[in-house]
């Protein structure tokens, strides 16, 4: 694998600041950002449900492997040359349950988030 | 011979017998590690080691050459000795210290490189069509 494609959330604050966070990282796989429901994502991805996409942040590999939610969570940081270690200890059978417990619940109160921490602008 | 330049003497000799021992060590078991980070590239594995062993010996003779200035007088062999032990279990722990650090660079590096070459921690949750730009 030698890209990943982001499908983010543009409207979210938090997403926006991860994206400038992410830009500024050290990669050992390429991460080409696309907002989710755009006409790109939707050009370059004909047969993915773009709604589903909407609600949790979705990766997709360059063979066309999706990864949604958690998994895509993993997969960007496994993308960066720093924390890759972190995408395996976070992934392990005995963090993996905490991992996708915290990453949803970021994921799903993302715009509070982003309100209270001042990053919706 | 005063006691004084003969304690200097001795300190050198053991200080240098030393640093070249620890060395040697070095150079000969670091190779396996390096060749292993180098994905079986031994030129490259044996130019990195060689590197690393003379900035080893740089610093070690480095050490060894501005300590060695006692800064009082010595006047009987049992003032030599002690100062002897005291210079040379100096030079020890920086060896020691060197050594350590040595170590821990190979297996970073090693840690590193392994991980370059990592599997995705996850296993995909389906595939899609990639339609290529045109």
């Amino acid at each position: 694998m030698t890209a990943l494609t982001v499908l983010y959330d543009p409207t979210c604050g938090l997403c926006r600041r991860a994206h400038e966070w992410l830009a500024e990282q050290r990669k050992l796989i390429e991460l080409v950002f696309v907002p989710c429901k755009s006409e790109e994502a939707r050009f370059r991805f004909p047969h993915l449900d773009h709604d589903l996409t909407a609600q949790d942040l979705t990766v997709i590999g360059d063979q066309g492997e999706v990864y949604m939610g958690p998994k895509a969570w993993l997969m960007v940081i496994w993308a960066l040359s720093q924390y890759r270690e972190w995408s395996y200890r976070l992934s392990s059978p005995e963090l993996l349950p905490t991992t996708r417990r915290v990453v949803s619940m970021i994921s799903q109160h993302r715009y509070q988030i982003g309100r209270v921490t001042g990053l919706a602008r | 011979m005063t006691i004084g330049i003969t304690t200097y003497l001795i300190y050198l000799a053991v200080s240098i017998a030393l640093t070249i021992w620890v060395a040697r060590t070095l150079h000969k078991n670091g190779r396996v590690f390096l060749v292993d980070v180098f994905h079986g590239n031994e030129a490259l594995a044996d130019s990195v080691n060689h590197l690393l062993v003379v900035g080893f010996y740089l610093i070690n003779f480095g050490y060894v050459s501005l300590a060695l200035k006692l800064g009082y007088e010595v006047t009987t062999p049992q003032e030599g000795i002690e100062a002897l032990s005291v210079k040379v279990g100096m030079v020890l722990l920086v060896l020691g210290a060197m050594h350590f650090f040595n170590l821990f660079i190979f297996s970073r590096m090693r840690r590193r490189a392994s991980l370059v070459n990592g599997a995705p921690p996850v296993p995909p949750d389906g595939y899609t069509r990639v339609q290529e730009a045109a």
